[in-house]
């Protein structure tokens, strides 16, 4: 099995992914549990002891930044792995089985892409009286999911016309154990960019309903931290360090991860890996005559290739 | 946006008294949710994700220069902002939600009410009535003023006034039906004067003074051939409002509404002439930060908005804008947010767990913060401390029985009064195992000041041993739960300052007759407070004479202070009044103090004295 050659790309983004996820997980350990406590006046600037200033309620920017990073990490991943497997069931099953079931999924996924997202997204947030935290990201899930569906069912479909497809069924293999081992493993490296694109939607989603008043109750995060800017009208009264540090943490979180994606796309496709070309690596080395451009990329990083 | 621009306003009159007055409350909170859906769909339809649309009506641009002011027709126009935040629906004062100034309570433009409240001594001033005159205790006697007439040139008597109370004798449905609770009959014993009977039995002229100083009086002309159709009152839209005010209605669309001057207004005479501004539009925005920007560039003259840390328009930016006072709290207080505590909840059924719960509450961070200062530190007292209630306010009183922001104390009456333990997780278990909480607070999202009010109460809660959760549902919600008496804790609102309060607010809070049983709708004392002595104690003070009602206001206050069914959290105005004086001056304040800064009731006497900034 030859080993996957990461680009300085991937270990720059997941570097700073990681940066960004133990600011939230470690960061308490610093700023202590001042979470929803009075530390200053309304708005008040930045200064040695609030060092981003505070909000309307006068409670600190910096550890609301803190644990409003660890909320919107936390919606993102748990959306993420919602809609990624939700999507890769979906997928897997009409690319595999195809016919009717794939008529009935792909068509439930075709109506599903139809709808607009964000209106779904409104209306279930106001259905709901009390949001938690995971409530919150099967909402978003819910929303998300069809687009991972489809393209896994494209990959699913491609991959069924392989010779060692038919060796399993012929070895008895049931259906599930063959979408298990001689399937999804085809699929792996795209359902990882996949999941790493839907954690990034799922976090800018959460920001943006956040915004609207719709997010998660009795918490912070930094969609919410943009809605009690936005209220308390703080562009208006200057109050800057309160909707900055959040729109900025925002912008890096999704940046990194589009950043980590196409990194990831890189490493997974070899048509892409142009400075491996250079270097004398023959990129096709496992491209096949006649699969499909997608496919190359899955058989890259699975492992079985 | 925040609470309760719409509440305020909307609840002084919609909930006058009980149950039918509630329709008209549900229809306005009705708009607030249809507002906040629409704004959400629309950013989101823009694909921006907020709601800081930007509304594109045809105001100005507040660019005509800060002395001169607007030229032109925009010069004669007063912008005012703050009362409708949705298309206008209908101009039907009977029906929910009617476009501004027709529902009930609004400015008095198009509209008006026999008599005008006034929110600075409680007065009642002048209107379509001289007077209310007192001949005997069971009588109130109300002269018309000379040659008022309709907007249609007909002329308004008895009858018409007669007319519109009886209509809501026929139809039990319409927001001030619960006059008839308290009246015998109303007459006409001339063209020009209306004798209203009261009832003995319940007792109250108070009650019915507030519905004759807040009931808009309908041509009998027009409806009276309307109610013959057979259709609910409340469903006819009557696009073309004929009333007895200075304005009527011009033009509307989705982006603003317009009032042009009525020159044949009937009392030009009284007024000492016409109002100022020959047109009034009310831009429609999309959210409080697009009024407010508009507001802050000179845009919009004067509105009814939460605008936060107004102060900075004029001490740092410079700005002719201000409010009735320049420093804290700028605002006339004229209403009271409660934490209602539902009484029959495990834990919180105790009076010593809702007093610690009093002790542990931070007002002056409340009124600093949720409030953007324009409160001061709500006091354990049913009683305003300002304005025309500031005489029945017995200071001594609440610091011998009441509360105040005393952490220590809350942990004492916990600890020593009812023996609690506190848990590992930091949270008391009273003696009978009984954890104290999770409670949940709620109000409805998007009020915001309201919603940070709950989140103070929250931490100052956890501080000392109380968990509370905060929960911010849609207003409808809210409102059932609430009224249904399906919550733990809730911020809402009972009576504002009117001419019949305090008693009315006492009734609110302490009174348990006309309350359902929890699952149905009550429409005061939601958390469902009992206590014997109360109900007696509210009919004396009813027909009481002022100087017998302080004594038993303070026996009712004292009721209050050790039950603590309701917590003060905060005092906000009646109506927010916010004014920019770059084209228009001589607006009341309290160095100017001409009238009220209202804009409902007396308020209106403000419009005939108002001045172009390029006068002279």
């Amino acid at each position: 099995m030859r080993m996957v050659r990461f680009t300085p790309r991937f270990w720059i983004s997941a570097g700073v992914f990681l940066l960004v996820a133990a600011f939230a997980l470690l960061g308490p350990i610093f700023v202590g549990d001042k979470l929803g406590e009075g530390v200053g006046g309304l708005y008040d600037p930045p200064s040695g002891a609030a060092w981003l200033g505070t909000d309307d309620l006068g409670h600190d920017i910096f550890t609301n930044l803190v644990f409003g990073t660890r909320t919107s990490l936390i919606i993102g991943l748990v959306a993420g792995a919602v809609a990624t497997v939700i999507g890769v069931v979906l997928g897997l099953i009409a690319g595999y089985h195809g016919g009717v079931v794939e008529e009935a999924l792909m068509g439930i996924t075709n109506v599903a892409l139809a709808i607009p997202g964000i209106v779904v997204l409104i209306l279930l947030s106001v259905a709901l009286d009390f949001r938690s935290i995971v409530a919150m990201a099967i909402v978003i899930a819910i929303t998300s999911w069809p687009w991972t569906a489809r393209a896994v069912r494209a990959q699913a479909s491609s991959v069924k016309t392989r010779e060692h497809l038919d060796v399993a069924r012929l070895s008895g293999a049931s259906t599930l154990n063959i979408l298990l081992w001689d399937v999804l493993p085809y699929l792996m490296s795209y359902i990882c960019m996949a999941f790493v694109l839907q954690v990034s939607s799922a976090i800018l989603a959460e920001a943006g309903l956040s915004l609207l008043g719709l997010g998660p109750s009795d918490s912070v995060s930094l969609g919410i931290m943009l809605n009690w800017a936005l209220v308390g009208e703080s562009v208006r009264t200057g109050a800057w360090w309160a909707f900055v540090p959040p729109t900025l943490l925002l912008t890096f979180v999704a940046f990194t991860l589009l950043m980590l994606q196409s990194s990831l796309d890189e490493v997974f496709n070899p048509r892409l890996r142009r400075g491996r070309q250079r270097a004398g690596r023959p990129a096709s080395v496992l491209t096949q005559v006649g699969a499909p451009a997608v496919d190359a990329r899955s058989k890259e990083g699975s492992p079985g290739a | 946006m925040t609470a309760s621009a719409a509440f305020g306003a909307l609840y002084s009159l919609a909930r006058e008294e009980g149950s039918a007055a509630m329709s008209g409350f549900g229809g306005a909170r009705q708009s607030r949710r249809k507002f906040l859906l629409n704004a959400a769909l629309l950013s989101a339809a823009a694909g921006i994700g907020g709601s800081t649309l930007t509304a594109c009506g045809q105001g100005p641009s507040g660019e005509g220069g800060k002395t001169r002011g607007r030229t032109g027709k925009e010069g004669e126009t007063l912008f005012i902002a703050g009362f409708q935040w949705g298309p206008p629906n209908h101009f039907n004062p009977l029906g929910q939600s009617a476009a501004w100034p027709c529902g009930q309570g609004s400015m008095q433009l198009v509209y008006e009410t026999l008599v005008r409240f006034n929110l600075l001594d409680g007065s009642l001033q002048p209107g379509l009535g001289k007077e209310i005159q007192e001949p005997d205790d069971s009588s109130l006697v109300v002269p018309l003023q000379e040659g008022a007439t309709w907007q249609d040139g007909k002329p308004l008597t008895a009858d018409d006034v007669v007319f519109t109370f009886e209509l809501a004798e026929r139809h039990s449905e319409l927001s001030y039906a619960t006059f008839w609770d308290y009246v015998e009959k109303i007459e006409k014993t001339d063209d020009a004067t209306v004798k209203v009977t009261l009832g003995r039995e319940p007792y109250n002229p108070a009650l019915v003074k507030n519905s004759l100083a807040s009931t808009f009086i309908l041509p009998k002309h027009i409806w009276e051939p309307l109610e013959k159709q057979g259709k609910p009152m409340g469903q006819h839209e009557n696009i073309n409002p004929v009333g007895s005010g200075p304005y009527t209605v011009g033009s509307y669309n989705q982006q603003q509404l317009a009032l042009t001057r009525h020159d044949d207004y009937w009392g030009k005479e009284i007024t000492g002439g016409l109002a100022k501004p020959k047109t009034i539009v009310h831009p429609i925005f999309k959210g409080n930060q697009d009024g407010d920007l508009r507001f802050e560039r000179g845009g919009v003259d004067v509105m009814q908005q939460f605008t936060p840390q107004i102060w900075k328009m004029w001490e740092v930016k410079k700005l002719a804008v201000s409010t009735w006072y320049k420093k804290a709290p700028y605002h006339v207080p004229g209403g009271m947010p409660m934490l209602v505590i539902n009484t029959t909840k495990k834990g919180l059924d105790n009076p010593k767990v809702r007093r610690a719960l009093g002790f542990a509450i931070n007002y002056a961070d409340i009124a600093d913060k949720a409030m953007s200062r324009y409160s001061q530190p709500a006091n354990s007292s049913v009683i305003l401390p300002t304005g025309a209630e500031q005489k029945f306010f017995n200071k001594e009183n609440v610091a011998a029985n009441g509360w105040k922001y005393d952490p220590a104390q809350a942990t004492k009456i916990l600890e020593e009064e009812l023996g609690a333990k506190k848990g590992s997780d930091g949270i008391y278990v009273l003696s009978d195992g009984t954890r104290l909480g999770p409670y949940t607070a709620q109000t409805p999202t998007g009020w915001s000041d309201w919603q940070n009010a709950l989140r103070i109460v929250a931490a100052n809660a956890k501080e000392v041993g109380i968990e509370i959760r905060t929960k911010f549902p849609q207003a409808p919600n809210v409102t059932s739960s609430v009224q249904a008496g399906d919550f733990d804790l809730a911020c809402w609102g009972v009576a504002s300052t009117n001419v019949a309060t305090p008693w009315q607010r006492f009734r609110d809070v302490l009174d348990d007759r006309g309350v359902a049983k929890p699952g149905k709708p009550a429409f005061w004392n939601y958390g469902r407070f009992k206590d014997p002595s109360v109900a007696k104690l509210l009919d004396q003070a009813a027909a009481a004479k002022d100087s017998e009602l302080q004594e038993i206001y303070n026996q009712l206050d004292t009721i209050f202070m050790k039950n603590a069914p309701m917590i003060p959290l905060m005092y906000r105005p009646l109506e927010f009044f916010e004014f920019n004086e770059t084209n228009w001056k001589n607006f009341p304040s309290e160095k100017n103090p001409y009238a009220p800064p209202m804009f409902s009731g007396a308020g209106i006497t403000w419009l005939y004295k108002i001045k172009r900034i390029s006068e002279a």
